[in-house]
């Protein structure tokens, strides 16, 4: 059970210039899932090496549960690590996986046999406890890589990107399980993903990384309906959130269609280009003439049964500008058509900074 | 954690922490290092040191410095200069035959057929022979104008007897040095054969490449780096060849490489230490330039390697 | 090529397809016809190995007791191959034990420069020999070391360890970076994860290494001849002084030949596939 804490923790790699990660503040509570999600290259990986011990910390310190760990080696961190490709060692067998940090830590070979075999009980791994890796399925191997890190009931589990080597839908499945079990351990843990609705679906909180830098920590829901910025906005949701630059000079609007705010935007005070963002399904698509609806022509639509989304393009500021709509139920409209947009739900305005403005 | 003061700043803590770290690195490495420089640049510095002077055993004669004279004599000596080249063409013929032949049977043995592994066994026994057995074997028993196989072969055909190693003691010991180093080429090459993937061979096929458009448009550019690093490694053996020489001609006309002229005149019977020292830095220097070319096509290598 | 075998080969059961194979058979034996008529001519007479080539005789084992009896004044192959083999398997020893940690330090956990580290120890192997071997003889001859084992152990060590370096180095480089850790989160201190995870994986390939050491060292004949011609001697310089200027010796001289390259034949047969992949694998992935 721990808390786990970064502060102003900055990794330089050799040779490079640019921090891999920047100067990371971050508090997480004791049995939290934090996800850490980020596009490739942002910095993940390095941060939760950071908190293993795997990487040098340049600047600033890492604690857990308040003892600063920032120079202490792996070996002393207490702590789990799920790898990608799972680095099972091949030559031993599962039983022997999982029972190898029990071994380092000099527990009697009874005691390490009767933890094993718990948490193989718990993994459905009791069958296969005498193979070795190689004759495993990749399930099954994710899995051995659990179990390895259950069995020592560590301070803090660390995973990264633990899921991506397995088939989408074994992906799903597995994620559920493994987010069902953190919770029964209620054991804090870090997760690495690069994949947002993984991200969504995990995390108790969920911390958005680029280049380096922490974007924003929020829960779930308040990362999708308050982004605090447009990197935010625009990695978080699926489909992506239509973000539209605007001259703002003379108010803002969309394509000749005025973008309604709510009270805590100062529409009058923005100058320079600013972005409006809009989820696809605060959009819809209305009966020509609506007040302050955007015209345009259908290019694609994408049919997912229960809901579709239909791209418009349309003509703002001189250039095409595509808005993707969410059409709920069975839509009747098709590729060619001539329709018009309104805005049905909450907008964000982000400032020139990229800052979110407003509530 | 111990050693943690509360005085030192923590980026002071942590620049400790990766020297310790890099420390920590380097000592695996020491002796290894160090034994490689005693042994091989220790002697390098005392030829260095003997190729400024005049020293002859027999007759005993006290050593006696007289500067670069040993070098201008190496430069204009005929003998030298003749040894140099023949180290040039031998080491040059037999690397460049060696990987032509070795492709060719690499390329014969990436098929599968009844008894592949029997017959690769075959072919790598040579490289595995003793190289003065080689030498001998070949001499006595294949060249020899008397019992030779290959020359009761030739006269099946109607051809006279011919004592190949005094007529050709050149291209006999070539011919020795091919024998052994097609297995190696052979071997390396077929390990970048089969690391190909077929997939890119068959999508070829697909977009209607002939065959030998297949082999020097993709099969060859892909076997670059092992070829390059087969003419690397065989290089560096090539041109030190002693023993073949040595039980085959004696240096027979054309055939003292530079490890034979410079053993000739010095151990090995000269006893002239002062010029026959001149010789061997000569000869490293040369080794030198040839080495950095190699060791450029070895760092190229190994960009590949991290580039994966 | 191999690899295609899966899919339908087009000529695998052409014509061409059976005449390549029956290519490939007859120059595995054209290869292999030194060897082959090596060691059946060590079953000659005399008279019958002295003569137009005969591929059908009596054999004999006459000549293999002959070379390995003892003759007053001239190396005996007891010692030879004693001489050699100490020499061999002691250098090979020494390489390993040097080798192995240098690998580590420049692949598992590698130094900063470790490029050029590699480098300085295949630049070793350009030096000429005979550039070192003058003063070599110097140093033995003050040390004392001339005609002993230990000069011998002492060089081959020196000879094989670049290329130790280089194939271990491979091999330790397909070693996982995640696996050691792994290991290393699981609690593991350096010794433990050498011994639980590294060696384990790298065992296959600290063999071939050892094995191609042994090849070098067992083959090696100017060293030997330079620094120890009268003792300390090794079974290259035995094989080379059954060559007689008087009398027929082609016989006699493919019984020790043959003895001489069994032991590396057989070595390298078993290890031909992995030595090569270390070779190869240091370059290439
Ligand atoms: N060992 C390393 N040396 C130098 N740069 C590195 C190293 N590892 C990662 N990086 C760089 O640091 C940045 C962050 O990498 P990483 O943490 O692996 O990203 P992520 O896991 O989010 O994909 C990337 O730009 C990457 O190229
Ligand atoms: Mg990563």
């Amino acid at each position: 059970m721990a808390e786990v804490r970064f502060d102003a923790a900055s990794r330089i790699y050799p040779g490079t210039e640019v921090p891999a990660v920047n100067e990371l503040n971050l508090d997480i509570a004791d049995g939290e899932l934090l996800v850490l999600v980020g596009p490739s290259g942002s910095g993940k990986s390095t941060a939760l090496r950071m908190l293993a011990g795997l990487e040098f910390i340049d600047k600033g310190s890492v604690f857990i549960n308040d003892k600063d760990v920032t120079l202490a080696p792996p070996q002393d961190r207490d702590i789990a690590m799920v790898f990608q490709n799972y680095a099972l060692y091949p030559q031993m067998s599962v039983a022997a996986n999982m029972g190898f940090a029990l071994k380092q830590q000099g527990i009697p070979k009874d005691e390490r046999r009767k933890r094993v075999e718990e948490a193989a009980r718990i993994l459905d791994l009791e069958p296969y406890l005498d193979r070795k890796p190689k004759n495993l399925s990749g399930g099954q191997r994710q899995r051995v890589a659990m179990g390895r890190a259950i069995v020592r009931s560590p301070q803090v589990f660390l995973m990264d990107e633990p899921l991506s080597n397995l088939d989408a839908k074994l992906r799903v499945q597995t994620r559920t399980e493994l987010a069902d079990l953190q919770a029964r351990l209620g054991v804090t843990t870090v997760y690495v993903t690069h994949d947002q609705v993984e991200a969504m679906t995990m995390g108790h909180r969920v911390a958005v990384l680029d280049h380096g830098v922490l974007q924003q920590v929020a829960r779930p829901r308040d990362l999708y309906s308050k982004p605090e910025n447009r990197f935010v906005a625009g990695f978080i949701g699926s489909p992506a959130m239509n973000l539209v630059d605007v001259d703002a000079t003379n108010g803002i609007a969309i394509a000749g269609g005025t973008v309604p705010f709510d009270d805590s935007v100062n529409v009058a005070n923005q100058s320079g280009t600013v972005s409006v963002g809009v989820r696809p399904e605060h959009l819809s698509l209305v009966t020509d003439g609506t007040p302050d609806s955007i015209a345009g022509e259908v290019t694609v639509v994408e049919e997912l049964g229960s809901e579709a989304f239909v791209h418009v393009r349309t003509k703002h500021q001189g250039d095409d500008l595509t808005l993707v709509v969410r059409d709920e139920g069975e839509t009747s409209t098709q590729r060619g058509d001539q329709v018009s947009v309104a805005f049905t739900g909450p907008t964000h305005l982000f400032g020139a900074d990229g800052e979110r403005v407003g509530d | 954690m111990a050693a943690v003061t509360s005085n030192s700043t923590r980026e002071e803590q942590v620049k400790a922490l990766q020297k310790k770290e890099a420390r920590r690195r380097r000592l695996p490495l020491l002796p290894a290092l160090l034994f490689t420089i005693v042994v091989t640049q220790v002697p390098f510095l005392m030829s260095l040191y003997y190729s400024f002077t005049k020293w002859t055993v027999t007759p005993p004669s006290p050593r006696e410095w007289i500067g670069i004279e040993n070098y201008t004599d190496a430069f204009t000596n005929m003998f030298f200069r003749q040894a140099a080249m023949t180290s040039v063409i031998m080491t040059l013929t037999s690397v460049v035959l060696s990987v032509i032949l070795g492709t060719g049977v690499a390329l014969l043995l990436d098929r599968k057929f009844f008894g592949q592994g029997f017959v690769r066994t075959l072919i790598i026994t040579p490289f595995l022979v003793m190289p003065v057995v080689a030498g001998l074997v070949w001499k006595n028993q294949m060249f020899s104008a008397a019992f030779g196989v290959l020359n009761w072969v030739l006269n099946q055909v109607g051809v006279e007897s011919i004592e190949f190693a005094s007529k050709f003691p050149r291209w006999s010991i070539v011919g020795v040095l091919v024998w052994q180093w097609t297995p190696f080429m052979m071997l390396i090459i077929l390990a970048g054969l089969q690391g190909q993937s077929s997939s890119v061979i068959e999508a070829a096929k697909v977009d209607g490449a002939s065959p030998r458009a297949t082999f020097f448009q993709i099969t060859l550019p892909h076997l670059r780096p092992y070829i390059e690093l087969g003419v690397l490694l065989g290089s560096i053996y090539l041109i030190q060849v002693f023993d073949h020489i040595v039980v085959m001609t004696g240096g027979g006309p054309g055939s003292t490489n530079v490890p034979l002229f410079v053993n000739q005149r010095s151990i090995g019977g000269g006893w002239r230490f002062g010029s026959a020292s001149a010789f061997s830095i000569v000869v490293v220097v040369a080794t030198i330039i040839l080495a950095t070319f190699g060791l450029r096509v070895l760092s190229g290598l190994l960009e590949g390697e991290e580039a994966a | 090529m191999s690899n295609n075998n899966a899919g339908p080969v087009v000529g695998k059961r052409t014509i061409g397809g059976y005449l390549l194979s029956v290519l490939a058979w007859f120059v595995g034996f054209l290869f292999f016809f030194p060897v082959f008529w090596m060691a059946l001519s060590g079953f000659k007479t005399e008279a019958d190995a002295n003569g137009p080539p005969k591929l059908f005789f009596e054999p004999t084992t006459e000549q293999f007791s002959e070379v390995t009896g003892d003759t007053t004044g001239l190396l005996s192959a007891g010692e030879a191959f004693s001489n050699s083999f100490w020499a061999v398997v002691i250098s090979t020893f020494f390489v390993m034990v040097l080798a192995v940690p240098a690998a580590y330090a420049l692949s598992i956990k590698p130094v900063s420069k470790w490029k050029d580290v590699l480098f300085f120890f295949i630049s070793t192997k350009f030096l000429p020999i005979v550039a070192a071997i003058l003063p070599l003889w110097i140093i033995a001859r003050e040390l004392d070391l001339l005609n002993t084992r230990l000069v011998l152990i002492i060089l081959y060590t020196a000879m094989n360890l670049p290329l130790a370096i280089w194939m271990l180095r491979s091999f330790f480089s397909e070693v996982p970076k995640e696996l050691i850790e792994a290991a290393q989160i699981d609690g593991a201190k350096l010794w433990g994860q050498i011994s639980s995870v590294i060696l384990p994986i790298v065992a296959p390939g600290l063999a071939a290494t050892a094995l191609l050491c042994v090849i070098f060292a067992w083959n090696e004949f100017f060293l030997a001849v330079q620094l120890n011609p009268i003792e300390g001697s090794t079974v290259p310089i035995w094989v080379t002084g059954n060559v007689s200027t008087r009398g027929n010796f082609l016989a006699k001289l493919s019984a020790a030949s043959t003895l001489a390259t069994l032991p590396v034949i057989i070595a390298g047969w078993m290890a031909q596939k992995r030595m090569i992949r270390g070779l190869a694998m240091g370059a290439i992935k």
